[in-house]
């Protein structure tokens, strides 16, 4: 893996007529990452695939691969492959027949086709079904057909939509291991576009967070998971406690509650997961008014003068019932810092 | 009264009214008598045979299969890209487009034939089989656009984008994939084209010449001057031949779906 | 949905220019001829039309004739729709076959049998002669009755199929709820059933109801010159008077009254999607 840039997106605008989709992105991949588009629907990360693609020419801005400026190059000379969300097999030729389609367009002898067709149709497990129509498969066996479809074109990019959502909890677990695998293997670049946080964290080496056209933040799971920069991304990878900072102070429902620490000029806000929220001593007090048991954890919903704070302690201390009053602390050394909150 | 005891025999009177008169045709077109009655007098096929001597009726016929088939086909030609711009593109004025194709099966028959000979054929000097080809696929137009539109409807547009992008061009996507995937609903499409021209009438009553008339309008003016079951003999004759098509139809492509 | 403009309008514009040219222009022009006189725009020509008693006649007969053939299919229909929708799949299959089969067959040939059965030796009346219900042959061919019965038998299959697509789309256990609740057989039919099927009702009346008002064959083979409709009233008085204008008016009659029952198939067609 090296460091310089494989592919990149320079002030990238897309827009569908008028509807601008996403506005000045940039961004770099390297050669070989796995990287996660994150975000909720409509924040453009499917739109930003499809661009990469050649599915959609961008309104301005630049995209680079391997050195060429492919921005204007159509998308069936991109060398780009996109496993689709629907899979997007052809329902009239059979398995063999899909996975050969773009070999013989590019009118490779027919010994090297079926070499390379039986190569990658064996790499997804799905020898026995070359003779099968789309139809007669599942839909697990179907997406790894399109994975091998667009692998044996041996494409400088690997762009997936939504890899797992169609799939069940066993087949989710399988195609994650499967996607690792052929990266492990190919050592292609993938790209990935995911509403689900757990996909993103689990799979990603690098996870874009996207938001309104726009990214949000770039980050390994780590970072994006302990160190969110955005309220928004807080949010979105569970934090619960989340508070603006003002002139120094937590904006706190009954008003501005002075910090001890020195906080850097660029704070916007904290946030704590309910984990992170210490029961029984601290500055606050709060009555417990809900509580519910997941087996190794209780989370307590509390009404303090702060606003409503979820916290959460192991589940062998003893519980808190509903109504008990009880001092609490937000520790400002566990909260992740928010760079913007908006 | 329930409608348990009620149902089979409304079910039977209504087929009854319904094909009734369609045997009553065949029988009296086997009649061995000298005009038109039913019960049949005697049995005999000269009726049938004496359909294929008739001058005018093999030459009307060979003209509605001549509109029925170029027609149909010159329907398609221009129906099915219509209808892949309709489905997969966004179109400006689509809805404009859609409406003006889709217009021929509203506006009554007798009055397209009517306008098409009086502002076209007559002062262009159109000749009456060029007249007819024109109105027929005019006619056809709408079904075809309807029909193919509902198969690009029900295949997924992203085999589209799957092909360019293992390597195929715009226009090779659309032969590659998309074709043999509608492959059917063009069929289907063709077959209810060209049964809704063969059957036609109004549209062509204004536009017949000397020599070049369609074969029902044939038929029609035929009746007016003789009353012998020949008539009858054709129209069972037809009948036969449009219910083997659509049965063939139904059995290889499940035609129902698409009509 | 691609949005390559100029590819889209190359695959577009061949069929609508066409249809534009060959069908949309000429029928255009001989519609405003309706409304032209010497050289300016007038309603003369409506006004004309409609002071002739015999085309008032046609008229009124050509609407009445289309009102009661799609009120008289529309509670036929029911009862055979009712009837082929709770049958096996198998027979339900093979009756709707049954019921599609007739519009397939020439018109011409369908509307012909007519002649067999209503004819002065007819099966009709022959059969009354032998019941001695009548002496004498009855003229039924050339009368409003012939003209409406060949006209049922025609467009009754679309009727039948619109309303068993709508009973079939009605929710399954709508009708033992109503039942079980205790609505009688008439009650169930106009409080659950009728308003749940209304739209299928609709769209069939449409059908039926343009159809019998722009039907050309059968007032021509059933009717004849004494029971004239409005397009064989258009047709004779083309080829015999040259009457261009009349035709334009006739034209106009049946374009508007097509389109507006087209518009509200369409209004009910999307209200429909919507929901």
């Amino acid at each position: 893996m090296s460091d310089a840039p494989f592919l990149s997106l320079e002030k990238l605008t897309l827009a569908y007529g008028d509807t601008v989709a996403v506005k000045d992105l940039d961004l770099s991949i390297r050669k070989g990452e796995l990287v996660a588009f994150l975000g909720p629907s409509g924040c453009g990360k499917t739109t930003t695939m499809r661009s990469i693609a050649g599915l959609l020419t961008p309104a301005s801005g630049r995209i680079s691969l391997d050195g060429a400026d492919i921005t204007r190059v159509s998308a069936n000379k991109r060398s780009v492959g996109l496993v689709f969300q629907s899979y997007a097999l052809f329902p009239h030729l059979s398995v063999f027949e899909n996975v050969a389609f773009g070999l013989r367009l590019k009118k490779l002898p027919a010994s090297e086709i079926e070499t390379r067709v039986t190569a990658g149709l064996k790499s997804v497990g799905l020898s026995k079904f070359a003779a099968r129509k789309p139809a007669e498969l599942s839909g697990g066996q179907q997406q790894r057909v399109a994975l091998a479809r667009s692998m044996v074109m041996e494409p400088k990019v690997l762009l997936l939509d939504e890899p797992l959502s169609n799939l069940d909890a066993r087949l989710r677990l399988e195609m994650r291991t499967e996607l690792q695998r052929v990266q492990k293997e190919t050592g292609v670049t993938m790209i990935f576009v995911t509403h689900d946080q757990g996909e993103a964290l689990s799979l990603a080496d690098r996870i874009v967070v996207m938001l309104n056209g726009a990214i949000e933040q770039i980050g390994t799971p780590e970072d994006i998971y302990n160190r969110p920069v955005s309220r928004f991304v807080a949010d979105f990878v569970g934090f619960e406690n989340i508070f603006a900072v003002e002139g120094g102070k937590l904006k706190a429902a009954n008003g501005p509650i002075a910090l001890s620490e020195s906080l850097p000029p660029d704070t916007a806000g904290f946030a704590w997961r309910p984990r992170m929220v210490t029961l029984g001593s601290g500055p606050f007090q709060g009555t417990v008014r809900g509580a519910s048991f997941s087996g190794s954890t209780r989370e307590y919903l509390l009404d303090t003068p702060l606003g409503a704070i979820k916290a959460e302690e192991d589940a062998g201390l003893a519980a808190h019932q509903p109504g008990t009053e009880l001092t609490f602390d937000l520790p400002v050394a566990k909260a992740a810092r928010l760079e913007r909150f908006g | 009264m329930t409608p348990r005891v009620f149902s089979p025999l409304v079910l039977f009177l209504v087929i009854a009214f319904l094909i009734g008169p369609f045997f009553i045709i065949v029988a009296a077109s086997l009649s061995g008598g000298e005009t038109l009655a039913f019960p049949p007098q005697g049995f005999s096929l000269k009726w049938v045979a004496k359909v294929f001597t008739v001058e005018s009726f093999r030459e009307s016929f060979a003209v509605s299969m001549f509109l029925a088939i170029g027609g149909t086909a010159m329907a398609l030609v221009l129906g099915i890209p219509a209808s892949y711009a309709l489905s997969r593109y966004k179109l400006p004025f689509g809805e404009t487009v859609r409406t003006i194709v889709s217009l021929p099966i509203i506006v009554p028959g007798i009055i397209v034939g009517l306008a098409l000979l009086r502002y076209i054929v007559v002062p262009f000097g159109f000749n009456i089989t060029l007249a007819l080809f024109l109105a027929h696929t005019a006619l056809v137009l709408p079904y075809a656009v309807r029909v193919v539109s509902a198969s690009l409807n029900n295949l997924r547009s992203d085999i589209e984008e799957a092909a360019v992008l293992l390597g195929s061009s715009r226009a090779g996507a659309f032969f590659r994939v998309v074709m043999p995937n509608i492959r059917s609903g063009i069929l289907a499409a063709f077959i209810l084209g060209f049964v809704t021209s063969f059957n036609q009438v109004p549209v062509s009553l204004f536009l017949s010449g000397p020599g070049v008339r369609t074969l029902p309008i044939d038929m029609l003016s035929y009746m007016e001057i003789t009353y012998d079951p020949s008539v009858a003999a054709l129209s069972a004759l037809l009948a036969f031949m449009s219910i083997g098509i659509v049965f063939l139809a139904e059995r290889f492509l499940g035609f129902s779906r698409y009509v | 949905m691609f949005h390559n403009r100029a590819e889209a309008l190359a695959l577009a514009l061949p069929a609508a220019v066409f249809a534009a040219i060959v069908f949309l222009a000429p029928v255009v022009i001989l519609l405003a001829e309706g409304f032209r006189n010497a050289d300016s725009w007038s309603l003369t020509a409506y006004v004309d039309f409609f002071t002739d008693p015999l085309n008032r006649t046609v008229f009124l007969r050509t609407f009445r004739l289309g009102l009661m053939v799609t009120a008289v299919s529309a509670v036929i229909g029911y009862a055979a729709a009712f009837a082929i929708v709770n049958l096996s799949p198998r027979n339900k299959g093979q009756m709707i076959g049954l019921v599609v089969l007739p519009l397939m067959i020439s018109s011409v040939a369908r509307t012909y049998a007519w002649i067999v059965i209503l004819g002065r030796t007819g099966i009709v009346n022959q059969a009354l002669q032998l019941i001695g219900l009548s002496d004498e042959p009855i003229r039924f061919l050339f009368t409003e009755t012939a003209v409406f019965i060949g006209l049922l038998q025609l467009f009754l299959p679309l009727m039948i199929l619109s309303l068993i697509s709508a009973l079939e789309n009605m929710p399954k256990d709508a009708i033992p709820a109503a039942r079980v609740l205790g609505a009688n057989w008439f009650q169930v039919f106009w409080k659950v059933i009728l308003p749940l099927t209304k739209e299928g009702l609709v769209i069939g009346g449409t059908l039926v109801f343009t159809g019998s008002l722009t039907a050309y064959i059968t007032p021509a083979i059933l009717g004849g010159s004494k029971v004239l409709m409005l397009e064989t009233l258009l047709y004779q008085r083309v080829t015999v008077a040259n009457d261009f204008v009349a035709a334009s008016v006739i034209a106009f009659i049946l374009i508007v009254m097509s389109f507006a029952a087209n518009l509200l198939l369409k209004r009910l067609a999307t209200a429909r999607n919507k929901r």
